[in-house]
């Protein structure tokens, strides 16, 4: 009934008009952004002195998980890091003496994303159950975490990726139903749905300013949205990957957007200028990426890849700068902790390791 | 029916959404690299990854001294 008094409302409105001005209006999009594509990021960054990368060491090994490690994410305490599993498990750990601390069983396998709350005292985590469900960290004395876990939200298909959007009070998720949602923790209830991904989404980030308005996704429809949090709109794409987009970052500075896809390249979309702005990829590259990641001060770009491998790129020359060697299956993840000391990086090879 | 107007209802969203970036107010990418730029500069001090540490002293992951004060 309403769709019919729509219908009515602008009878100018017809399939082949709206196709018609989308045409015209894609073409328009296309030319505003080449026309202000006066130079490259990389001929810029070419003028400035090559940074001297200190090596990288591995420090800890995190053992521990039966199968697949799917996420990690670092605590607040810059200390410890929650890591999920195909195991159907959640392990938080002391990343300073890489000792396992609790272990939350959950009913499903492949626990897909996990995250910690601002206050570093709640994580949520899900993942084929479709679920997002949330436990206190750590439990209150003689209590189990497992039983402390309490469902938040349920989509249609699998939960993908999930983050606390600067309170514990909310969360934002992703799904293999290709919406993206924010629901109140306590209540459980949908605050906002946030429909415009062709498929799966894949990935989250959350805008670094302090207003936290906004947030970016990443799906299986090669596309990189930014949304509008209040009105659940999307407020700018970029679809210029060849395949899945597997992970989404937000620069240091907020204004740009660095991607991970399927097609063995990461790339850089400035949100100002409305466009791609740098390519990070190599001939030699064929696997996919997997996760990525800024250093504190966005020079350096960190990216996980299937061929077991995570490498360091200099963002503003374009150019690889160092090659992490250790995982013995891809790379799901890479995490700055929150001071910039240091790298988590899982895998399928069942371990996560410290980096610094 | 439905069909069709699910259909335009669908292509509808698709085109406002079209205006909607189509109107947006964009920088040169000169203007957007150069923030770049400074941006970086201004942070890269703290970037212990790209800078290193003062002292290894301050890197809690460094490794643990084979010998300890008893």
């Amino acid at each position: 009934m309403a769709a019919d008094t729509a219908v009515a409302a602008s009878p100018e409105d017809t399939l082949e008009s709206l196709l018609r001005e989308a045409e015209a209006l894609k073409q328009k999009l296309e030319e505003e952004r080449q026309k202000l594509n006066d130079v490259s990021l990389c001929a810029v960054g070419a003028r400035l002195e090559a940074i001297s990368f200190p090596a990288l060491k591995l420090r800890r090994v995190l053992k521990g998980h039966q199968a697949k490690v799917l996420c990690s994410d670092w605590s607040p305490d810059k200390r410890h890091v929650v890591s999920s599993s195909q195991d159907g498990k959640v392990l938080v750990w002391d990343a300073f003496t890489a000792a396992r601390e609790l272990t939350v069983p959950t009913p499903s396998t492949w626990v897909m994303a996990c995250a910690y709350a601002p206050s570093g005292a709640l994580v949520a985590a899900g993942g084929l159950d479709n679920k997002v469900a949330v436990f206190p960290v750590p439990p209150p004395a003689d209590e189990d975490a497992a039983l402390r876990r309490r469902t938040v939200a349920t989509h249609t298909s699998y939960m993908s990726c999930c983050l606390f959007p600067n309170t514990d009070r909310q969360i934002v998720t992703g799904s293999g139903d290709g919406t993206c949602a924010l629901w109140d923790v306590e209540s459980g209830q949908l605050l906002q749905g946030f429909q415009a991904h062709g498929a799966d989404v894949m990935a989250l980030d959350l805008a670094p300013s302090d207003m936290g308005d906004t947030f970016a996704s990443g799906g299986c429809d090669r596309a990189a949205l930014v949304w509008d949090m209040r009105t659940g709109q999307p407020v700018q794409a970029f679809d210029t990957h060849d395949s899945d987009v597997n992970s989404v970052r937000y620069h240091p500075s907020g204004d740009s957007i660095l991607t991970g896809s399927d097609d063995s390249c990461c790339r850089l979309f400035d949100l100002r200028a409305d466009r791609e702005v740098a390519r990070y990829a190599k001939d030699s590259l064929i696997f996919g990426v997997n996760s990525v990641e800024w250093s504190l001060s966005g020079r350096l770009l960190f990216a996980g890849y299937s061929d077991y491998t995570a490498c360091a790129w200099d963002a503003l020359r374009g150019a690889r700068v160092c090659v992490l060697c250790g995982h013995e299956h891809r790379v799901t993840r890479v995490q700055l902790s929150p001071d910039g000391t240091a790298l988590c990086t899982a895998s399928w090879d069942a371990t996560l390791r410290i980096w610094a | 029916m439905d069909m069709m107007v699910s259909t335009l209802q669908l292509q509808r969203a698709v085109t406002e959404q079209l205006r909607r970036e189509a109107a947006i107010k964009r920088i040169p990418v000169s203007a957007a690299v150069a923030d770049i730029v400074k941006y970086i500069n201004e942070h890269e001090q703290e970037d212990c990854l790209l800078v290193g540490f003062s002292s290894q002293k301050v890197n809690p992951f460094r490794e643990k001294s084979s010998c300890t004060v008893l």
